[in-house]
This record gives structure tokens, sequence and C-alpha cells, in this order.
């Protein structure tokens, strides 16, 4: 079959309008397929990331949007003295959009030795000294910078938060990636200073970080924090951080969960547009595959040529479409924001090797029936309709 | 042993309510080297006795046997090999791929057969020489003229060296130039390669340039009496021969 190859491209360049359609539709159709699929796996990383069913936030009870959850920072010492519990990292949070968004920025605020500890990041372009030495610094995400244009030693402002940027990072988990650290005081301050109160919030933070020690239960953790401090000044909810961001992105979640349908939808698309081009293509040549008939190929021969041209129509567009959907996801590191947390696009070699299965599959069974009337073909009524 | 032979071969559809017997109980033996002409009133049944034979068609009943091989036995599948390595097939119209160029076009039924691509090469080389287009070798279909295209056909059917060439109305839809051309190379194919050829013709001066010709009406076969004189001893004096009826 693969001597056949120079033939089988030769037949579909023959048609090449017809061919290019096809082409660019299976191109389109599998780049929303990776754009979808490359959300789903956005989602899916940030909740079951390693540390997400081992760390538990604590937030202000029956809040949801990071400004409306204010939680003393002394809540946090208590907590290390729950048995179970390894540390306590306080967090700022600060977003310039708590609504759904594809270019919302977080700022998130924390003790820089702590930083340096819960957090992966390696360092890209800039020093960790810049960032610790200077009380405004920030440390910016790699795909916030990469959207946003900027670069290390500049000063930005954001939703009424000027920082200077000490270093670029990337992070091992993709969804930190579109964050901006800050020291905690530093965030506590300048948002006191938005609210135009006078006042600072410094003491107060957005949520608590808990790392729990290994074997710990963890519900059991929670339901003491809780517990805690359930008639203090704030009451608390808290939940393992993967359930805290599946629940804070529960409304995205279940349109992602919508749109991967969309995806399918898309897969099938391809499949009636490729089936139908090899079907058009083999109603046209019909003579000619009873000539190769003739020559000696067998049925089964034919078939094969069939389907090899459906699957080299759907492959080579959704190579095309993985290529392109996947390069620009990569280069424009898109993410989605609600509520302060983040979700990444997660383009990944995975995926691309998913899309081209994908493509394969589909070239494969949008050639079966095409391939089986070529093959079909009664010789001598195929001779005379030519 | 015949090559070739036919044993009560029928064949029959209907029509309707009517049942067409195009062969009825056919009877036939061709030897090897031979040069056959067939032919017959148009839907005789001419075309219908040669794809049989070709193993392109299948008959009602009776038996086909090529070298002892009875091809009305065989499947889909093993015909479709059988063909490969033992018939050459020559159209009516040349039946060329037309996104392929006559190279590749002679070089097809070779893809099928098991050798190199140095011995397809020179088997493509040497089929092309014969049918004098070694020049027009890189081009397609469309770039050629109607006989040079025949001529591209002929080197297809000839390039596996088959047992069997079956040629069907080969001059039918060539001008006089291209046709005497396409003639003298059927003749050549058979008196200088030695190839056994089958040819439908409903053109008797074409068929009149085989030693052997038959005439199939009502599903019958009838040998026709051919003379030493009438019998043309070189390809030469065969065309001249069909000038001569031309020009008469």
């Amino acid at each position: 079959m693969v001597r056949l190859i120079p033939y089988i491209a030769k037949s579909l360049w023959r048609h090449r309008t017809r061919s290019l359609l096809t082409v660019s539709g299976a191109a389109v159709a599998l780049l929303v397929f990776c754009v979808v699929g490359s959300v789903q796996q956005g989602l899916s990383e940030l909740t079951s990331e390693s540390h997400a069913g081992n760390t538990l936030i604590v937030f202000q009870e029956n809040r949801f949007c990071p400004q409306s959850s204010r939680l003393p920072q002394d809540y946090g010492r208590q907590i290390e003295k729950i048995s179970g519990v390894r540390q306590v990292v306080p967090i700022k949070v600060f977003t310039n959009n708590c609504r759904a968004s594809l270019d919302a920025i977080v700022f998130q605020g924390l003790p820089p030795e702590l930083l340096k500890t819960v957090r992966q990041l390696t360092l890209l372009q800039g020093n960790w000294s810049a960032f610790e030495g200077q009380q405004d610094a920030a440390l910016v995400g790699y795909d916030v910078a990469q959207r946003r244009g900027i670069v290390p030693g500049q000063k930005f402002t954001i939703g009424g938060v000027t920082v200077y940027v000490g270093a670029l990072f990337r992070s091992e988990v993709a969804a930190e990636d579109n964050l901006i650290f800050t020291h905690l005081d530093f965030l506590q301050r300048a948002k006191g200073q938005q609210r135009g109160s006078g006042k600072n919030d410094v003491g107060m933070v957005t949520q608590l970080e808990v790392h729990l020690n290994q074997g710990v239960d963890v519900d059991q953790v929670a339901a003491d924090i809780d517990a805690l401090f359930h008639s203090g000044p704030v009451a608390t909810t808290t939940r393992t951080k993967g359930m805290f961001q599946a629940d804070t992105l529960s409304d995205l979640a279940e349109l992602i969960g919508f749109i991967h349908w969309l995806g399918y939808a898309c897969v099938g698309l391809v499949l009636s547009l490729v089936a139908t081009t090899t079907v058009m293509s083999v109603q046209d040549r019909i003579g000619e595959h009873a000539v190769l008939q003739t020559i000696g190929f067998r049925p089964f021969q034919i078939f094969r040529l069939v389907v090899t041209e459906s699957l080299l129509l759907s492959l080579l567009g959704g190579i095309l479409g993985i290529s392109f959907g996947l390069a620009t996801l990569w280069w424009c590191g898109l993410s989605i924001a609600a509520e302060g947390v983040t979700l990444s696009f997660q383009p990944s070699w995975l995926l691309a090797i998913q899309g081209t299965i994908v493509s394969m599959m589909v070239g494969l069974l949008a050639g079966l029936a095409p391939g089986w009337q070529a093959a079909r073909t009664e010789i001598v009524a195929a001779l005379r309709h030519a | 042993m015949s090559l070739v032979e036919l044993i009560d071969v029928c064949k029959e559809y209907a029509n309707g309510e009517e049942t067409i017997r195009p062969l009825d109980g056919v009877c036939l033996d061709i030897e090897k080297g031979d040069f056959v002409s067939l032919m017959g009133a148009s839907g005789s049944g001419k075309s219908t006795l040669l794809n049989a034979v070709a193993g392109i068609d299948f008959v009602t009943s009776g038996h086909i046997l090529v070298e002892g091989t009875d091809i009305t036995q065989l499947s889909r599948s093993r015909l479709a090999d059988w063909r490969a390595a033992h018939v050459g097939y020559i159209f009516q119209t040349h039946h060329l791929i037309p996104v392929l160029t006559a190279y590749e076009n002679v070089e097809l039924p070779l893809m099928l057969l098991k050798m190199s691509a140095a011995q397809r090469r020179k088997r493509v080389e040497i089929a092309l020489q014969a049918v004098d287009l070694s020049n027009r070798a890189n081009h397609y279909p469309r770039q050629l003229s109607g006989g040079q295209e025949q001529r591209v056909g002929v080197a297809r059917a000839i390039v596996t060296a088959p047992t069997l060439v079956v040629a069907d109305e080969p001059t039918g839809s060539l001008d006089d130039s291209a046709t005497l051309q396409i003639l003298e190379l059927l003749v050549r194919v058979n008196q200088e390669l030695g190839m056994t050829l089958l040819m439908v013709t409903h053109d008797p001066e074409a068929g009149a340039l085989a030693p052997r010709q038959i005439r199939l009406e009502k599903g019958q076969l009838q040998e026709l009496q051919v003379t030493e004189e009438d019998t043309p001893t070189s390809p030469k004096s065969l065309i001249s021969q069909i000038r001569s009826y031309r020009s008469a």
C-alpha cells in the first residue's frame, strides 16, 4: 500500500478544491476539539493536583468572591495548634474581575519566606532577591507576562495595584502561571488604600492555606477548624484545595462539561465531512476502480485504497488543526478565571496524540462505507458506466 | 493441452420477462501463441465472452480453463491475483489513470507482483520502448494523442508478460492512422513477443489480421476458414494488407 501512496496523493490533488475544503474543515473541527480538550485538561489538573487533596483552604463562611472573604490573619496561629496541621499560609487575594473572564488578573499576597516553601516556582527572568528585597515587588506568572507584555524591572498597575516586576516564573501547577505573587503586607495595605477608608487590610487575609501532615484525616481537621471559629467573629468554611477550586469554578465546570459535547460534535462533523468527500470521490472514479480490478487489484486492496485516501484527508486536516490550536494555546497562555481561581488552558503532547488518534479513527470510519462500495463494484458494469 | 479451454460456457441474464443468452454452450480452444480475432454483430456477446475469459465477468455455467486452472471456480480475490499474473487487458477506450504519467500507468500492474523497484523500472522501460513511447514516459494521458494513449494501454497490458492478452475493440475509438499503429503493435506483440492474443472486433478488416478468426452468432461460435494465402507473415505485410483493404 505504501507504494501506492503517490497515486492516492495525486488522486486527492486532482480534486484539490474539494480536498482542501475537506482538510480545512477537519482542521477547524480538530482545533475546536483541542481547545475544548485543553480546558478540560486544565480543570482536571486543577482539581487533582498533588497537593489538592492534602491541603485545606479556609474561607469566610458563605462567601465566594475573594473580595468579600475577610479572615483575621491571627486565625492561622490557632489553626497551627490543631493536631495534624504542619503549616498555615495566610493569603490575600485580589482580582480585577470576580466574574468569569479570559483576562482576569489575580494577585496573591504571601509572606515571601512561605511562598518559597509552598510553591514550586522556577524563575525564568529576574531573581528572587529583587522580589524579596523590595516591598512592592511581584513575581509574575509567565502566561500573564506573555499576555500583557510584562518584563522584569518594569512597573505596572492593574486594578489600582501598582507593582514592580521582580521576576517572571513558571510553576509546576500550570494554573499558577496566571498569578501574580506579591508580599502579603504590601497587598493588604494596597487593598486598604483602595477602599478609600484610610484604613488598610493589615491583619486581614482572604484565605488560609493549611498544609497537613501525611496520613491525617483531612475531613476531620476541616471540621475541627470550622468548629473552632463557629462562634468567633468570623465563621469559616474549610474544604480541601481541590474541592475549594472545584466549588469556586462550579459554574464554569458545568459549562466546560457542556462544551465537551461540542468537541464530540466536531468529531462527528469531521466524520460526515470526510465520508461525504470520500463517497463523492468513489462515485467519480467507479470506472477507475474497475480498471484497477481488471489489472489485478483485489477488492480488499481497492477498499484499502479508499480508506487510506479518507485517512489521509482526515489526518492531514487533524494535524494542521491540532498543530495550529496547540501552538496558539502554548504561545498565548490563555486562561479563564472566576472568583479569583484561575483555570489554565492546558495544551499538551497527550492532547496532540489524542487528537491525532481521533483524526485517524475518524478517517478510518469515514472510509469504511465508501471503501466497501468501491470494493463491491461489478467490474463490467462499472467499465460500461465509465 | 490448450492454453485456454472453454467447455460448454453459458451466460444468461433476465431482461424483464425475457431471458437473454449471449453465450449458449460455447466451446473453444486457444493454443499458446495463437492470435484469435472474435467477431460478430453488436450485442452478439463478443465482449461478454472476452470478459469471461479475462476473469472479469462470471458465466452462468460451464468451465473456463487457462493453463489448467478453472477460473470459474476461483473466489473474487484469487481471481484478481490470477488476473494480475496472467492477463493483460487492452480496453476499447484506453482507460488510463488520469493522475498518473504514462510510466506510472504502465508500472501499475507490476506493483501487484513481487519484484524490486529496479526490476519494475527495467520492465516499464522495455514496454514503453516496445510501443515506441519512451520519450513520452513522463507525459500524463491528457498530454497524449488518442493513439498514444492506446499504445500506453498496450504497454500496460504486456508489461507483466501475461499468459494471455485480451483486447476489446482496441481500435474502436481511434482514427485510421492510429488504428493502423495499434493493429501493427498487436501483431508484433503476437509475432515478436509470442504472446497469445484474443481480440474482439466488429471491424472485419482488423479481424482478418488474425490467423484464426471466430464469429459469435446467436450464442454459438463459428470458426471462419482462413487459407494460407490470407495469412500474412510479417507485421509489415499485415499493415500493407490493411492499407490495401482501406484504399480499395
